[in-house]
């Protein structure tokens, strides 16, 4: 079947079935491969893109669910060369280690941005509590948040 | 394995009448069931754009949620937050962010995990769920929907409809409780929720609930009917402990063992009812 959907603002089309998760579709049909794959079972985060705006893990969701609808993924948040403030303030803080949940953490904290400019550490960490990461202790990863959030608020 | 998107009601019936039809809303439950190979759908009967499957309403006998309604939707209706708060308690526990945003009330019920965190509020709000399939519709109580691990009272070409709860009392307080290993994205060892209504240290109502104790999600009712109506001392919380103990059964299992489960589901009842006795002004 064909599904018709946006990327990063992007029109795309592509050929698949029900068995091919929004995950296959973008790294392999897409060849989006900022999307990882950790668990393939709703549990690591890595796979977080945003649907209409929420943080959703692409493993979960069927190809077909996604028809008509807009996903963005850690491939459409720079500006051209400009890292997102948030990109910076995770290479800045040290946020990133292996880095491959990375992706994840700067799409559920964009998010969280979007609908609240001025989070708790709290409220940071409700906002992340579907992303795992192995390497960093979420310290350095709360602090960038903070860092980026309050960036965004002095030049939005 | 086919796939059919489906936009009103008539349509869904009609779906669901074939071969092998599987519903999907969310997803959250059957992706990992289909992946682990237990769930193998022929037709996957996506209702998750069904309008009228996704209301969140109050109205003056009570509260509806459509089946297909979101997690965070429902999270997010002030009416929720309002009358029920008990019931945003235990959502905000469900899953992590990502979940909560394809996550459906229809999918946790008809999941029928004896470990569901859904279950527990609305249990204590006396819910009811309709189940409606080609030209047909019947409302029952919730606790008669679960027959038992994953085993619910819908018949083949049924759907839940709707979840549907009573206008609540305005003075209830709230107790939840989840055990588990980390914080978010936890399988609850045992939880326990409660609504209580006090006038001094006399027990008005109270309800009690409690997961992954018993084959299904269950309201503690020797506990509810050991104390209501009586006064919350010390004694009667221990009396409201023992009973906890003995309407409990527990299994064994890779997350805890039975004994575990049981001694610390009947100390967060005596917890739910301690603090309860606590909140209120000693002196009449
Ligand atoms: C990482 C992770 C963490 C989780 N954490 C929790 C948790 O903390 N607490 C908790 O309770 N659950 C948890 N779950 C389980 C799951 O997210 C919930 O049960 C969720 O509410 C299921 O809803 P859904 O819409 O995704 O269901 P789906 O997966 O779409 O469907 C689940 C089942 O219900 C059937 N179904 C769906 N809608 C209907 C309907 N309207 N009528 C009849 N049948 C229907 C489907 O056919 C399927 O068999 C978790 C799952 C994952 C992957
Ligand atoms: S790969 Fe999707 S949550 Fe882990
Ligand atoms: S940086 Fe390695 S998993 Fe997070």
């Amino acid at each position: 079947m064909n599904i018709r959907f946006a990327v990063n603002g992007r029109e795309v089309s592509v050929e698949t079935d029900a068995e091919t998760r929004l995950l296959d579709v973008l790294r392999e049909d897409l060849h989006l491969t900022g999307t990882k794959e950790g668990c393939g079972e709703g549990e690591c985060g890595a796979c977080t893109v945003l649907l209409d705006g929420l943080p959703v893990n692409s493993c979960l969701i069927p190809a077909p669910q996604v028809e008509g609808r807009e996903v963005l993924t850690i491939e459409g948040l720079a500006d051209g060369h400009r890292l997102h403030p948030l990109q910076a303030a995770f290479v800045e803080q040290g946020a990133v280690q292996c880095g491959f949940c990375t992706p994840g953490f700067v799409l559920s904290a964009y998010a969280l941005l979007r609908s609240n400019s001025a989070p708790t550490d709290e409220e940071i960490l409700t906002a992340l509590e579907g992303n795992l990461c192995r390497c960093t202790g979420y310290g350095k990863i709360v602090s960038a948040v903070r860092t980026a959030a309050e960036r965004m608020r002095e030049s939005p | 394995m086919d796939y059919v998107r489906v936009g009103s009601l008539a349509e869904l019936g009609n779906a669901l009448g074939r071969d092998g039809a599987t519903l999907i809303a969310g997803g959250t439950d059957l992706m990992v069931k289909m992946r682990a190979g237990s769930v193998r759908p022929r037709l996957l009967v996506d209702i998750s754009r069904v309008d009228e499957l996704r209301e969140v309403s109050m109205h003056p006998s009570g509260l509806t949620i459509g089946s297909a309604a979101l997690v965070a939707e429902v999270l997010a209706s002030p009416t929720v937050s309002t009358n029920y708060p008990l019931l945003a308690t235990v959502l905000r526990s469900l899953g992590s962010t990502q979940i909560r945003n394809r996550a459906t009330l229809g999918g946790n019920l008809a999941n029928a995990s004896p470990a569901a965190d859904s279950p527990l509020a609305l249990l204590a709000y006396d819910a009811r769920v309709t189940l409606a399939g080609a030209g047909t519709e019947r409302t029952l109580p919730l606790h008669e929907f679960f027959l038992g691990p994953g085993r619910t009272a819908l018949r083949r070409g049924e759907y839940i409809r709707s979840i549907d709860l009573p206008t609540p009392r305005t003075d209830w307080d709230v107790f939840f409780h989840k055990v588990g290993r980390r914080r978010a994205l936890t399988i609850a060892i045992t939880s326990v929720a409660g609504l209580i209504a006090l006038r001094g240290r006399a027990v008005v109502d109270v309800r009690v609930t409690a997961g992954s104790v018993a084959p299904t999600p269950i309201r503690l009712r020797a506990v509810e009917d050991l104390v209501r109506r009586r006064e919350l001392d010390g004694e009667q919380i221990a009396a409201a402990h023992a009973t906890a103990l003995r309407e409990v059964s527990p299994i064994d299992d890779v997350r805890a063992t039975a004994l575990y489960r049981r001694t610390v589901t009947a100390d967060l009842v005596a917890r739910f009812l301690h603090e309860a006795s606590e909140s209120t002004p000693t002196s009449p």
